[in-house]
């Protein structure tokens, strides 16, 4: 007996030493990686926002060095599926800057691989991440990302020929460096120069033959769309056999309903904010009134089951069945089917045309392009060669770049033709027909979008082609920048944060309940259970302000 | 242990130790071989789950991924007595615990039901398809699963079409929309993903039962159930015991993936069990120390659930884990 | 055909009865695998129609063919076979022989190890400790590190100690008379007669390994060394990536993937897997054993 119980605490002890040994090695190695990086002093040089251009630096820098280099580049999308090296484009691009790139893309969660990367500190050469993802601020607070006007001032002052200091001036942080570049931004100066062709995803279509069916109803008022959606499924009451579901929605999640918020609150023309204070649209009463006039619609039996079940892959589904009569949907979801179905029946596809509006009329305030634009792209300090990095990125955000990626190699996917550089027909042809084999062959039209500029490619664009130009067309006039609006949220860690996705969750509760209550009194009380429920309001609030007025400000001198 | 206290002599006593210790240092040295094969499971074991421990106490801090671990500030237990302290504690407790028993209660003895009835089947070819089919389900996933009986749970599906063609219903219903249907609708579609799957263990203990002594039954004139009930089930209660005490530790878990499938706005109220809560509060946000915290709640839990079991096993039939 | 003649009627109702509900549990397990099939031979955007449950409506190839045409689609094939084999034997073997001294009785300080062993299944370091354990010990962005790291279960243990327990003792004593080892009589007695265990823990780890994408995608940031299981996650992840879409300016087209396009990347990437069972079977064979035994 004694001698078995020494044996267990030894071994015990000997289990807990090399655990304690092993944790203090671990916490050593992080904390003296830690402390090189603050070692290196916070360059005071801010170049972002100066029209001062380091001097004698206008030649590309990625053309004084074209010998073999593969970089290696994280992008958060796990659907991203692309190989460099397969097609037009990269063989193109790697000719001529010796460039080749290894993607990594994380076949799972995409923050589980992240977060990994950021706790070990050890981050790939280039990083695309979304620009309003949480992560962008760890890497930058956690110095594990290079500022990229340090990198700029060293190696290619280049760049600062090619960025356009409207977005550098966004991006800039507190310590005054800029450590992200965005792609499909667009800034004020670039609203008074394309704004009329910029277009929304958010879109209210209508099934065209049916609508026409029902002699093309007025949908703007309440009346006039309850009573659309009746006569739609009095008169359609089925589709190939299966009945029709009056109205479509975006998926139901945790936190609610895209179609029910932003883009129903967009379409009423409901501001934002007011004499600069933030403006909590949901209690908004002409938002309130469309939200009764959706759960009436329920209660006369328009609303169908299907749109609080179903998940994208059963949507596409029955898009392509036509079984929707109206959707308040983003029009992207709509090209492959809609495509299918306008092959078969021009008639029968759906189309764009006045969705809900408020009382006044307005028309509606879409959500178009912004100054964040869509990802950003840092270079990490563990990067295996800085000055053909941040040389490779100026090309990337330069005119020659993108428009080697977006139109491919002169002579083997696009030419001049009537004076207009764009794709040979053959090319045209198969990005409209078959856009994976596309990909694979061509490699073109921004397949490698992570730095693409959205506004410089709409020279060489081929013009959109039925049925998608209808719903593209119908957005145009109506998009305009909420970029003041972007990432006002707090931090998920913090307790503001932790009470604010506790918010959000409440709502997406609520929001199927208002929905189906029976009764507008009933609506007001689960409303008002809601209000009263959510919890440290005050505080998210105050954080939110906070950062609109950063926002404004900083937009302000943009504009100086 | 205290055996010198009445000892007359302490050099016997010695002598008596000593030889002890000879004894078992003969022992230890007889079986050096067995030893150095169980320390080396055992140190693999040290290695890639001992060492990596110290993460549990982040459930006690303040961790953001950012900073390595030592460094982030304590929290006391804030992250238990948020989980303790959450208003859908309860609900959430009350669907993860209902299922897993009605899958313990129902999922845990069918598929050995399933092998017995197999294992009496006489063509041995006609045994081995059956085998190899009703494994195959085990292999959908269930993102493509959960389309997969969306669209036949739909009020248009296959099902609605088969069950208003019996008579065994007037309208049509949609199954992911009622939260009373929600559970039935889980716990049935995993005993038929995983049945054939479950099932191979228990034939391959089967397998392991001599056929001698089948052969011994039957000049008994024992009967086929006979047969079943005193020969085969006792050749595989072992097995059985083990995995029930293994499928009671897991009374917490929830099938993460099918769950997030099949769950949506109108069957919330059925649908949410700890995982998936866990998963929205916490892992979706980076939010590592509390969910830690919510895992090591879990682990002690099962742990208990697990000794509990194994006594109770241990009482009742003489199977137990260690 | 001499058990035949002796089965009473209550037996042969009994058998038969029996094979009717093996045939409807056949049915009902075989009828989603149909369903997958004739579907991902479906022409995708036809497809997208839904109401196909028994034959293609129109066949196409198109679906397998663009998966077979995904760059480095064969590379990955490689790598998850390669891992499948060598993770398997390699797993098997190791916890086999731990499970087996464990098995033995009088082994000195069994129950401390099965202490250790029990605390691994419920207590975990969680993911970043690992990944950071797995950096130091040098094992990213190699094959290795879909072998070592999964080397060991503790719960397969238990499953071969279950089994090991009832190998009768005289087996190993006569051995040990004889004048073998622990070694020799682990790898010529216990191990060729408990096959009916190793063959269920190979299946049971051979298919961890072929399904796991987890290790590949957190560890292994070369391409070429990523399973295939990478892209039926691809495809499948961008249904689940609606939020992310929402956010994404629309010229950048992701091509929606048609459910035809998912479920014949879900056949190749699993087909290969399925099949290994039936060779496995033979070690399921009643009596296996005392067979081996006399052999």
């Amino acid at each position: 007996m004694g001698t078995k119980r020494k044996l267990l605490t030894s071994l015990l002890a000997a289990t807990t030493v090399l655990s304690l040994a092993a944790c203090s090695s671990g916490g050593n190695k992080a904390a003296n990686s830690g402390a090189s990086e603050s070692a290196a002093p916070p360059s005071a040089s801010s170049a972002a926002s100066s029209s001062a251009q380091p001097s004698g630096g206008d030649a590309p820098g990625w053309q004084a060095d074209t010998s073999p280099i593969t970089f290696d580049w994280y992008i958060n999308f796990s659907w991203f599926n692309s190989k460099w090296g397969d097609d037009v484009v990269a063989k193109y691009v790697t000719k001529k800057t010796g460039v080749s790139l290894n993607f990594i893309v994380p076949a799972g969660n995409e923050n589980e691989k992240l977060n990994t990367m950021l706790a070990s500190g050890s981050l790939p050469d280039f990083i695309t991440l979304a620009a309003t993802d949480e992560a962008v601020r760890k890497m930058i607070s956690g110095k594990l990302v290079l500022p990229l006007n340090e990198l700029a001032d060293q190696y290619d002052a280049y760049f600062y020929k090619v960025a356009d200091p409207a977005k550098l001036g966004w991006f800039t942080q507190p310590d005054g460096n800029v450590y992200g570049y965005p792609n499909a931004s667009s800034s004020p100066a670039d609203y008074e120069k394309y704004g009329q062709s910029f277009t929304s995803n958010q879109t209210f279509e209508v099934r065209k033959d049916i609508y026409e069916a029902i002699g093309k109803p007025d949908m703007r008022t309440p009346e006039g769309f309850l009573n659309a959606l009746k006569l739609a499924k009095e008169k359609f009451p089925e589709v190939d056999g299966q009945p029709l579901i009056p109205l479509g929605l975006h998926e139901f999640t945790d936190t609610g309903n895209y179609s029910l918020e932003s883009y129903l609150q967009n379409f009423l023309a409901i501001p934002q904010q007011k004499d600069g204070k933030l403006y909590d649209r949901r209690q908004d009463p002409e938002y309130l009134r469309w939200l009764k006039t959706f759960r009436k619609a329920n209660e006369m039996g328009l609303l169908a089951k299907d749109i609080f079940i179903d998940k994208r892959p059963q949507m596409e589904e029955k898009i392509a069945q036509g079984r929707y009569f109206a959707m308040l949907y983003q029009r992207s979801d709509f090209a492959t089917q809609n495509l299918a179905r306008y092959q078969k029946d021009p008639n029968s596809v759906y189309i764009a045309v006045d969705g809900p509006s408020n009382a006044a009329l307005d028309a509606p305030t879409l959500s178009g392009p912004g100054i964040s634009g869509w990802t950003v792209t840092l270079i990490s300090k563990n990067v295996k060669d800085k000055k053909r990095a941040i040389s490779f990125l100026s090309y990337l955000i330069s005119e020659e770049g993108n428009k080697d990626l977006f139109l491919g190699e002169k002579g083997v996917t696009y030419d001049t033709i009537d004076g207009k550089d764009q794709f040979k027909p053959e090319v045209v042809d198969l990005l409209n027909k078959d856009r994976l084999a596309f990909d694979q062959k061509y490699g073109a039209s921004y397949k490698y979008w992570m730095l693409m500029d959205t506004n410089m490619n709409l020279q060489w664009a081929p013009p959109s082609v039925e049925p998608a130009k209808q719903l593209e067309d119908w957005t145009k006039g109506h998009s305009m920048s909420m970029s003041e609006f972007d990432n006002l949220d707090p931090p998920p860690t913090t307790k503001e944060g932790v009470a604010s996705s506790k918010n959000a969750r409440l709502w997406g509760k609520t929001l199927p309940k208002l929905l189906l209550a029976k009764s507008d009194a009933e609506f007001d009380n689960i409303f008002d259970t809601y209000l009263k429920d959510r919890s440290d309001q005050d505080a998210i609030e105050a954080y939110r302000q906070q950062a609109y007025e950063a926002n404004v400000k900083k937009l302000e001198s943009l504009n100086k | 242990m205290n055996a010198n206290a009445e000892a007359p002599n302490p050099a016997a006593v010695r002598a008596f130790g000593s030889e002890r210790r000879k004894k078992w240092l003969r022992k230890l040295y007889r079986q050096r071989y067995l030893q150095l094969m169980a320390l080396l499971g055992v140190a693999w074991m040290v290695v890639f789950n001992y060492i990596p421990m110290y993460g549990i106490l982040i459930a006690f801090k303040d961790y953001d991924i950012i900073l390595p671990m030592s460094q982030a500030p304590w929290a006391g237990l804030e992250h238990f007595k948020e989980f303790l302290t959450d208003d859908n504690l309860g609900n959430v407790i009350r669907n993860t615990l209902g299922m897993s028993l009605i899958k313990l209660i129902v999922g845990f003895p069918l598929p050995i039901l399933f092998a017995l009835l197999l294992n009496e089947i006489r063509s041995a070819r006609f045994k081995k398809s059956i085998q190899t089919i009703s494994y195959l389900p085990h292999f959908l996933s269930w993102v493509i699963l959960g389309g997969i009986l969306a669209t036949w749970l739909a009020d248009v599906g296959i099902v609605n079409k088969i069950l208003l063609a019996l008579g065994f219903i007037d309208t049509p219903i949609s199954y992911l929309a009622e939260p009373r249907y929600f559970w039935t609708i889980v716990v049935t579609s995993d005993i038929w993903k995983e049945l054939g799957w479950s099932a191979i263990i228990y034939l391959a203990a089967m397998s392991s039962v001599s056929p001698e002594l089948y052969e011994a039954a039957t000049i008994d004139g024992a009967g086929r159930f006979q047969k079943m009930r005193s020969i085969t089930l006792p050749c595989i209660k072992g097995t059985i015991a083990i995995l029930f005490i293994l499928a009671v530790s897991g009374l917490l878990n929830s099938n993460f993936d099918q769950i997030l499938v099949l769950r949506n706005s109108l069957n919330e109220s059925a649908s949410s069990v700890i995982d998936v809560y866990v998963y929205q509060t916490g892992i979706a946000d980076g939010r590592y120390s509390y969910s830690t915290a919510v895992g090591l709640i879990k682990s002690v839990i099962a742990l208990g659930l697990l000794l509990g079991a194994n006594y109770v096993t241990k009482k009742l039939n003489d199977t137990s884990l260690f | 055909m001499f058990i035949l003649k002796r089965r009473t009627p209550g037996e042969a109702a009994f058998d038969w009865a029996n094979g009717v509900l093996m045939l409807v549990i056949c049915f009902l397990t075989l009828y989603p695998i149909w369903y997958v099939v004739v579907n991902a031979f479906n022409d995708g955007t036809d497809g997208m129609r839904g109401g196909i449950y028994w034959w293609p409506r129109q066949f196409s190839l198109d679906s397998f063919r663009t998966v077979f045409q995904s760059s480095g689609i064969m590379t990955a094939m490689g790598i998850t076979v390669a891992k499948t084999v060598v993770g398997t034997v390699v797993h098997v073997l190791f916890t086999a022989m731990v499970a087996y001294a464990l098995s033995r009785g009088e082994l000195i300080g069994r129950k401390l190890y099965m202490l250790i062993g029990t605390i691994t299944m419920f207590f975990g370091g969680g993911l970043i400790p690992t990944y950071l354990l797995i950096r130091d010990l040098g094992m990213l962005d190699h094959f290795i590190v879909y072998i070592v790291p999964a080397m060991f279960s503790f719960f397969d243990l238990i499953i071969f100690l279950t089994f090991f327990r009832d190998i009768p003792d005289g087996l190993t004593e006569a051995a040990e008379i004889d004048g073998a080892g622990d070694f020799t009589i682990f790898l010529r007695i216990v191990i060729p007669v408990s096959m009916p265990v190793v063959a269920t823990i190979a299946l049971f780890h051979g298919v961890y390994q072929w399904n796991d994408y987890f290790t590949g995608m957190i560890y292994i940031n070369e391409t070429d060394l990523q399973p295939i299981q990478t892209y039926l996650y691809r495809v499948v992840a961008q249904a689940s990536s609606n939020q992310m879409i929402a956010a994404m300016p629309s010229g950048v087209a992701v091509g929606v993937t048609s459910q035809s396009l998912k479920l014949a990347t879900m056949v190749v990437t699993t087909a290969p897997i399925v099949i290994v069972y039936p060779f496995l079977q033979k070690y399921f064979v009643k009596g296996f054993m005392i067979g081996s035994l006399k052999g």
